[in-house]
């Protein structure tokens, strides 16, 4: 044990130290918060110029109070016709009774106008209507936007993170097996030291990256204003989330370590990393399919299944109420998984490591006694 | 003592090893020579348990050696392996804790490896900065700083300029003196007759001589020569050898044994410039040997 954390710890104080981690870490803060201001930035609340023609202002912006109206008066019909044609007016109200717009009327500002303006009559001529009370008897979709948004986030974050790490381990592993540093760490550690070491090193690395990543991104959205959207339950999305990224880089990162045993040069290594490339891409297209359908069949199911849940579990329990024995269903399997792939993982790499030269045949190494 | 017992390994298509067996007292510099694939780093892998033999075994103290012996043993492989880009302190350091030393422990042998190996002001730079023999010097502090009980050395001095391999060698006298046996392979003959206690020669993995290079000797026969100058003509007549005039000198080799008989007949024969036993070198010793 004392041998894996010696290992773990070189693997750590090795990277921290890289420009690539520093800079890596410092794109994605940046990247985090462009996210959490690019709403304000880009959307914000809608907002209406609208011009007068011999008419009173009509009460808009008591009736929508996220939206911003601009009124402009104009002398007369054809002074406002211009700008209207100019771009410079969304509609026109003449003499109390006519709207005009440059096509057709915005469907949100027209049904605003008419209602707002009924109102306005009725209440002159001493009509009151109350309002309607308005109330949601099916599930709470108030965050539905915000849910999505921050699954839609995570699946990238997990996706880039896990495929990353799991490739620092594979280079890792094609590092001491081509440089033939195994032959002298083998006379002083197990392979199982070795391996976990660099398992357990490069997961912290990936676990700093994960939740300074999410700080910043936290950290922006408080900032911005962005938070006041985001659902009830953030820390509990939170931890879920840095379980699922252990589970599933656990299991990644072994199954890179042992595919990457079987080569001898860092040239090999995207080669032989395919089938994890392609198992991982697999659940990086389904884990945005749930993020955006995440109480949809297949996302429930495909959830449950080890190795997808680890990224597809965390975007629909981000998304969308998932009930606590999916949660926990997907979790002991995924747990599972993870022990038999580092088993036969281990057994790969132990078998494969030392075996420099030519491509190791996967088949000959789980075959071999 | 260090025992290597019967040791055979085949691979898929050729045997690598048929029965390599020597043993390596505490106190002693074992080299091992051979031609290429003659087995000694197949026989050096599996002592390190990098490889497992088909059958036989590597015994350490009278017992099968275990991992944990191991551990206490240091190790310098024929492809040498570091971590580039670690740096050279460090990477001792980190070598030497993975073998079971404290931090403050390990800190002090590196301190003074790096000072014995004049690589103190390398402490700092990365290991793929230095040049192929500091590098080398490198690995061998990852070898030694640990402190082994035993030393297990695939080719240490290849590459190396003649300075660097008398720095090497004191070294690895040093620590044969404080009792560690020190196996190491190489190629250069006349280094491996110089420093070592004893020698083994493997040819197609079996073992075709092994003992102090003495003992090897006694078993090759001497040969002595005489060089005698202006000699009269005929003067070795019915002597045994082989008599070659070159100029005013005759020079006379023949297999050592009635010396006094021809020292007698060279003495009246004329002026006497070189009389002695010639033992034949490692080298010739090996070429007869693996024939």
């Amino acid at each position: 044990m004392n041998s894996l954390l010696l290992v773990a710890r070189r693997e750590i104080s090795t990277q921290l130290r890289t420009k690539a981690f520093v800079i890596g870490l410092i794109v994605t803060v940046v990247i985090m918060a462009g996210l959490a201001f690019a709403p304000k930035l880009m959307g914000g609340p809608d907002s209406y110029t609208l011009g007068t023609v011999n008419s009173q202002q009509l009460p808009l912006k008591a009736a929508a109070p996220d939206i911003e109206f601009e009124w402009r008066s104009f002398p007369d019909a054809a002074a406002a016709k211009k700008a209207l044609l100019d771009g410079d007016l969304d509609a026109v109200l003449v003499d109390g009774t006519k709207v005009q717009t440059d096509g057709e009327i915005e469907t949100e500002l027209g049904v605003l106008l008419q209602s707002v303006n009924r109102e306005a009559r009725l209440g002159a001529a001493g009509v009151n209507i109350p309002p309607l009370a308005m109330e949601s008897v099916g599930a709470d979709t108030r965050y539905q936007e915000a849910r999505a948004g921050i699954a839609t986030v995570l699946v990238i974050l997990l996706f880039m993170l896990v495929i990353g790490q799991a490739m620092m381990v594979a280079m890792g592993v094609v590092e001491e097996k081509g440089s033939r540093i195994v032959e002298i760490l083998f006379a002083s550690l197990r392979p199982w030291q070795l391996l976990g070491g660099k398992i357990v090193g490069l997961g912290v690395i990936g676990v700093i990256n994960l939740v300074v990543t999410l700080a910043a991104g936290l950290i922006a959205a408080f900032a911005s204003g962005l938070a006041m959207d985001f659902p009830p339950g953030m820390p509990m999305i939170v931890t879920w989330v840095l379980v699922w990224f252990i589970l599933g880089y656990a299991f990644y990162a072994t199954l890179a370590a042992s595919l990457a045993s079987l080569v001898s040069r860092q040239e090999e290594v995207g080669n032989t990393l395919t089938p994890m490339t392609m198992l991982i891409m697999v659940t990086y297209l389904v884990g945005f399919f749930a993020a955006n359908q995440p109480t949809g069949t297949l996302a429930q199911i495909i959830s449950i299944i080890p190795p997808f849940s680890s990224i597809v579990m965390p975007v629909r329990l981000a998304a969308a109420d998932v009930p606590l024995w999916e949660v926990s269903l997907a979790a002991v399997l995924m747990v599972a998984a993870v022990l038999g792939m580092l088993s036969v993982g281990a057994k790969v790499y132990e078998r494969a490591v030392l075996r420099t030269g030519a491509k190791v045949k996967l088949g000959d190494v789980l075959r071999a006694k | 003592m260090l025992e290597i017992r019967e040791l055979r390994k085949r691979y898929a298509d050729k045997v690598a090893l048929d029965g390599v067996a020597f043993a390596v007292r505490p106190g002693e510099m074992f080299g091992f020579v051979g031609a290429n694939g003659a087995g000694k780093t197949t026989t050096m892998r599996i002592v390190m348990g990098v490889l497992r033999p088909d059958a036989g075994e590597v015994a350490w103290q009278g017992r099968p050696l275990g991992a944990a012996d191991r551990r206490r043993f240091g190790y310098m492989p024929e492809e040498r392996g570091l971590y580039q880009k670690m740096r050279v302190g460090e990477q001792v350091e980190y070598f030497g804790r993975l073998h079971g030393l404290s931090q403050p422990k390990a800190r002090r042998a590196t301190d003074e490896l790096l000072e014995r190996l004049s690589l103190t002001e390398r402490r700092a730079d990365a290991v793929e900065a230095l040049s192929l023999g500091n590098q080398q010097r490198v690995q061998l502090a990852v070898a030694l700083v640990h402190d082994p009980e035993v030393l297990v050395l695939d080719e240490p001095f290849s590459g190396l300029d003649p300075i660097a391999v008398d720095a090497l060698a004191g070294v690895l006298q040093e620590r044969c003196r404080g009792g560690v046996p020190v196996i190491f392979s190489s190629h250069q003959l006349e280094l491996v007759e110089r420093l070592c206690d004893a020698v083994g020669i493997v040819s197609a993995g079996r073992m075709v001589a092994s003992g102090t290079v003495e003992e090897l000797r006694a078993a090759e026969s001497s040969t002595l020569r005489v060089v005698v100058r202006d000699a009269q003509p005929g003067w070795a007549d019915g002597l045994p050898g082989r008599l070659t005039v070159n100029g005013d000198r005759h020079v006379l080799l023949v297999e050592a044994g009635e010396d006094q008989e021809i020292l007698h007949r060279a003495i009246k024969a004329g002026h006497v410039e070189h009389f002695g036993v010639e033992h034949p070198t490692l080298t010739e010793i090996f070429k007869e040997a693996v024939a």
